[in-house]
């Protein structure tokens, strides 16, 4: 019995502990956000003397922020939407199926979970002049739409086959077409599944800074991530304001998951392995 | 169930609708602009011309501005868009750019070897005929001469490197500028004892660490000499001279700040900054950043001794601008070349950047930085890692980097130092390929 | 499956995502790779050169004993990721899962770290390993343990060791959920009837739950892997282009970074033609490892 409850408090123990390293980083970073730059020089872990909002009002003051955060909603929601129905309907015809090539098809898809696309940057950039979409966030809101597609179509396949098929053998004797079926029988259902797809893309289409650096030249059209880099070249010293920046760019991302942290669990334990 | 998943569904559609049109509607007039050209170009007021202009120097903006100012007043046809990048991406995102023939009309060069390489690929227009370029001096203009022997690019600013020290400091202590290497290393130990960390230095970005040793190595080597023999293939890099240059390095490890190995630019500035650290090996580009992070330092620098009781400060030419040969509007773009020769240009730069003209004879409001501009004109001699071997893959200039980080780690003697760059260098160089 | 009212239509279907798919992943991507066969002076293509560069790549130094030591780097990477990131991250999921106060609390601290971007990961560590007023080094002080303070990323000795803790550190929070779906699929019953023979905690973990979980262990492996040989952006943001100090912390993808734009800032000499090489032997590798692993997979899910 001893033995049992000190295997206890170890969990908690260990449990909590962990919970404590991954929260201290982002506390230092909102913490030092208060700060001058001198007092994080002497003073980098300690409480601020007092909390002044200065840092935030510079940098309301020197950079375009609500355009960035404009233009970081536009381009995550627009690629997140069109990744979600696009890779559904793909894992749709792909877990439902059996035609000769699906098995192929599957794979071809997922070849793109095995490379990282910045080797292509290149021919990439070519493309994206071609189209005319440079300097336009439709370079971004579709390259990462293709590129969120292999890890969309994994999951959201992975999902589809465990679903029993009944359902939708029912509601095609009811006379549904393939539309119909997908879309009033299994889209309900996957929601669990479309919640992590969701997750993933919004995360790394919100933090990508790679692309928007190479695309987009035009102060207006620029994201949150790219502001921000342009920031540390331009303040590199100016500590205090590095960090209320750094506060600032990741704070939206931060309150929508506190809102829905639990969707966002429900979603990534339901649909990331099945 | 059913009902409300589907109703979810028609929700995500139409807001998905709403945002792909919001988007167009955002950004679709731009859609059929290349890069490099701005929608203004189309208007149909017609005679502006708009260039694009980049560069790597975020910092400078304000400067910047007031230099296109004065230019646009006196060429009111056209309009110039001044875009900086941050220096580590910059050349990525100019090179994808140029391979996709679009890339701005007028752009920054990183000199010598890395900036010549776009010109021999064809990606710049020469700029013979461009008047002014003839007054700058021979080795200003190697720095952007192809393999062609034309010139690409008009020299911006003159960088130095020096040592810098805290006046207080010294004086608190009763130090003067050191006229020898042994009073440096005097210096040094004084300044020690007195519990003062000498040098604001650490190891952990390789580029320093080179820049740092063309500071310390002219001292070793007497300066000019050694360089015109080394360019004849009568002597190398393992010789004594430059190993001593190594020797030196490795001196000076006692009066580096504890854990120098994992310090950074930002560590050491503020080192130096709030008086922690009395000297500071830095280029003449980072007395603004020192001076805005402690407005109140009394700060001076002194040119490297040599042990022949001369005294030398290290330069180089720092970027030069030049025009992109895929540019439609070159001649305007040619203009602006022809407006940064001149003295209305170079005194605006010196002032309002801090920093030492390209032009000859411009002055600066500065004391600090017309003491360099001096030097630089009598006693100056050549960064020679970036003027003669930044060549090679990788650089031999990135192979002393490696090296001298290595020889910090205890990981190589001096000895070996000199032997890997030598054999780098014998990989390209040509007085010493073998 | 549905065979029945099976019209053309229905091939509609995947043509969406194919076509953005291939447009811009597989298109670029294969491109680029065809840069791998000609000469290259800086940006300017070349002379086709067939295998030329592939054949530098490995034989010539400094080139192949670039390539092997980033190659070991990857390799270590991948380890520590699978011990620390993916052990720890089962222990944490599997004590959710035998219950504990606060789960939603833990789930959601855990993942925190993930929402960030890698440049603000990056730089905050940098801040809290900084040798000589970061966060580590004065707690260790405060332990007393000052001799234990190190300039954790200027010693080749750690900085790699450090980069990947950083990493492990970012990605615990997703193994932890991927491992706790694996965990809630295993049916109550076999657990119960288990327990019923009499088989003590460990036996139970050894021999019910670890097999059952193998799905998702072997998809984060594979994830894991992927990522591990792609390693890159931390890299970049905590030791620049060079994986610095004196290549300690290269990896493949810094060093194909190196190759293809020389290197933060241009400092380095550009060759595309090498680069491409270079990514052509990494897609390779982590093309077929990822493939024969989710094949094997696919086959004993078949099998049960």
């Amino acid at each position: 019995m001893n033995t049992r409850i000190g295997a206890r408090s170890l969990q908690y123990l260990l449990a909590y502990l962990f919970v404590l390293l991954s929260i201290y980083p982002i506390w230092l970073m909102i913490v030092n956000s208060f700060k001058t730059t001198a007092e994080i020089y002497m003073d980098p872990l300690g409480l601020p003397a007092t909390f002044s909002f200065t840092n935030y009002r510079k940098l309301w003051e020197t950079v375009p922020f609500a355009d960035y955060l404009t233009n970081s909603i536009l381009v995550s929601v627009a690629s997140v939407i069109l990744t979600l129905i696009f890779a559904s309907l793909a894992a749709f015809y792909l877990a439902r199926f059996s035609f000769r090539w699906n098995g192929f098809l599957y794979f071809f898809f997922l070849l793109g979970l095995m490379i990282p696309i910045k080797l292509g940057i290149v021919p990439l950039f070519l493309l994206m002049k071609e189209l005319g979409l440079l300097n336009s966030l439709w370079s971004l809101i579709l390259l990462y739409t293709g590129s969120g597609i292999p890890l969309s179509v994994f999951i959201l396949t992975g999902f589809l086959r465990t679903l029993p098929i009944e359902l939708e053998e029912a509601a095609r004797i009811d006379g549904c077409n393939h539309f119909q079926v997908f879309w009033r029988i299994l889209l309900p259902l996957v929601r669990p599944a479309l919640g992590t797809v969701m997750i993933i893309n919004f995360i790394s289409a919100w933090n990508d800074f790679f692309f928007p650096l190479i695309f987009i030249q035009k102060d207006a059209l620029k994201t949150i991530p790219i502001g921000m880099l342009s920031l540390f070249g331009e303040y590199e010293a100016d500590w205090s304001l590095l960090f209320a920046g750094l506060t600032l760019s990741a704070l939206p991302m931060i309150i929508v998951f506190l809102l829905a942290s639990k969707q966002f669990m429900e979603g990534l334990t339901a649909g990331a392995v099945k | 169930m059913k009902k409300r998943g589907l109703h979810a569904f028609t929700t995500v559609a139409l807001a998905a609708s709403l945002f792909v049109s919001a988007c167009s509607g955002g950004s679709g007039s731009q859609n059929t602009a290349p890069s490099g050209e701005t929608p203004q170009q189309q208007s149909p007021s017609g005679e502006q011309v708009v260039l694009e202009m980049h560069s790597w120097r975020v910092e400078d903006v304000a400067g910047y501005e007031k230099i296109i100012q004065a230019f646009e007043k006196e060429n009111p046809g056209i309009k110039i868009n001044f875009k900086p990048f941050k220096a580590t991406e910059y050349n990525t995102i100019l090179n994808t750019a140029l391979q996709s023939d679009s890339g701005p009309d007028i752009l920054q060069l990183r000199p010598y070897a890395t900036g010549i390489a776009l010109a021999d690929a064809g990606y710049l227009e020469p700029l013979d005929g461009v008047k002014g370029l003839e007054q700058f001096p021979k080795d200003f203009l190697a720095a952007s001469t192809g393999k062609d022997g034309k010139v690409y690019g008009v020299p911006l600013s003159i960088n130095s490197t020096q040592i810098y020290y805290n006046k207080d400091l010294f004086e608190q202590n009763g130090l003067q500028e050191p006229k020898s290497w042994d009073e440096l290393i005097q210096v040094s130990k004084t300044l020690k004892e007195k519990g003062i960390t000498p040098f604001a230095f650490g190891s952990k970005e390789g580029w320093l660490l080179s820049l740092s040793h063309g500071v310390i190595a002219p001292g070793a080597y007497n300066g000019n000499g050694f360089v015109e023999k080394l360019l004849k293939g009568e002597t190398n890099l393992t010789s004594p001279e430059f190993l001593l240059s190594v020797q030196r390095m490795k001196e000076l490890t006692t009066y580096f700040p504890e854990n120098f190995t994992g310090l950074e630019l930002t560590d050491l500035r503020a080192l130096f900054a709030t008086g922690k650290a009395a000297m500071f090996i830095n280029g003449s580009f980072e007395l603004e950043g020192i001076r805005q992070l402690n407005p109140d330092l009394k700060i001076d620098f002194f040119p490297m001794p040599t042990d022949d009781g001369k005294q030398v400060i290290t330069t180089w030419v720092d970027g030069s601008y030049g025009v992109n040969a895929k540019s439609k509007h070159k001649a305007e773009a040619l203009k602006f070349m022809e407006f940064m020769t001149t003295k209305t240009f170079g005194e605006i730069f010196a002032n309002e950047l801090k920093r030492i003209s390209a032009v000859p004879g411009v002055q600066s409001s500065d004391p600090l930085v017309n003491k360099m501009a001096e030097l630089a004109q009598s006693s100056a001699t050549p960064y020679l890692m970036v003027v003669h071997l930044s060549q090679g893959n990788p650089t031999t200039k990135v192979t002393l980097e490696t090296s001298l980080q290595a020889l910090y780690l205890d990981q190589l003697t001096p000895e070996q130092v000199t032997q890997e760059v030598e054999k780098s260098a014998e990989t390209w160089f040509a007085p010493l390929k073998k | 499956m549905a065979k029945s009212k099976r019209s053309w239509l229905i091939h509609l279907f995947p043509l969406p995502a194919l076509i953005l798919y291939v447009m811009f992943v597989l298109y670029p991507l294969f491109s680029a790779f065809s840069y791998s066969l000609y000469d290259w002076k800086g940006i300017a293509k070349g002379a086709f050169v067939g295998l030329e560069n592939f054949t530098t790549l490995f034989t010539k130094e400094p080139f192949n004993e670039m390539f092997w030591r980033a190659i070991q780097h990857n390799l270590i990477y991948f380890v520590i990721e699978m011990i620390v990131q993916n052990g720890l991250g089962f222990l944490l999921a599997y004590i959710i899962y035998r219950k504990i106060r606060g789960a939603e609390l833990l789930k959601a601290a855990y993942f925190l770290p993930r929402l960030l971007s890698v440049i603000i990961v990056g730089f905050l560590w940098k801040l809290i390993l900084n040798p000589n007023f970061g966060a580590l080094n004065t707690f260790l002080g405060k332990l007393g343990l000052e001799s234990w303070a190190k300039p954790w990323l200027g010693d080749p000795d750690t900085a790699l060791y450090a980069i990947i803790l950083v990493n492990c550190w970012f990605g615990i929070g997703f193994a932890v959920l991927v491992f706790l779906a694996g965990l809630q699929s295993i049916p109550a019953e076999l657990i119960e009837a288990a327990r019923l023979d009499g088989a003590n905690r460990l036996r139970l973990l050894r021999s019910v739950v670890l097999p059952l979980c193998m799905p998702s262990i072997t998809i984060m492996s594979v994830l894991t892997f992927i990522q591990a040989f792609e390693a890159f952006e931390l890299v970049y943001a905590m030791q620049g282009s060079m994986g610095e100090p004196v290549y300690s912390t290269d990896t493949l993808a810094v060093y194909f970074y190196r190759l293809a734009f020389g290197g933060a800032g241009g400092t380095d000499t550009v060759a595309i033609g090498l680069g491409s090489a270079l990514a052509v032997v990494l897609f390779l590798i982590v093309a077929s490892v990822s493939a024969i692993s989710l094949y094997l997979l696919r086959k004993r899910e078949v099998q049960h």
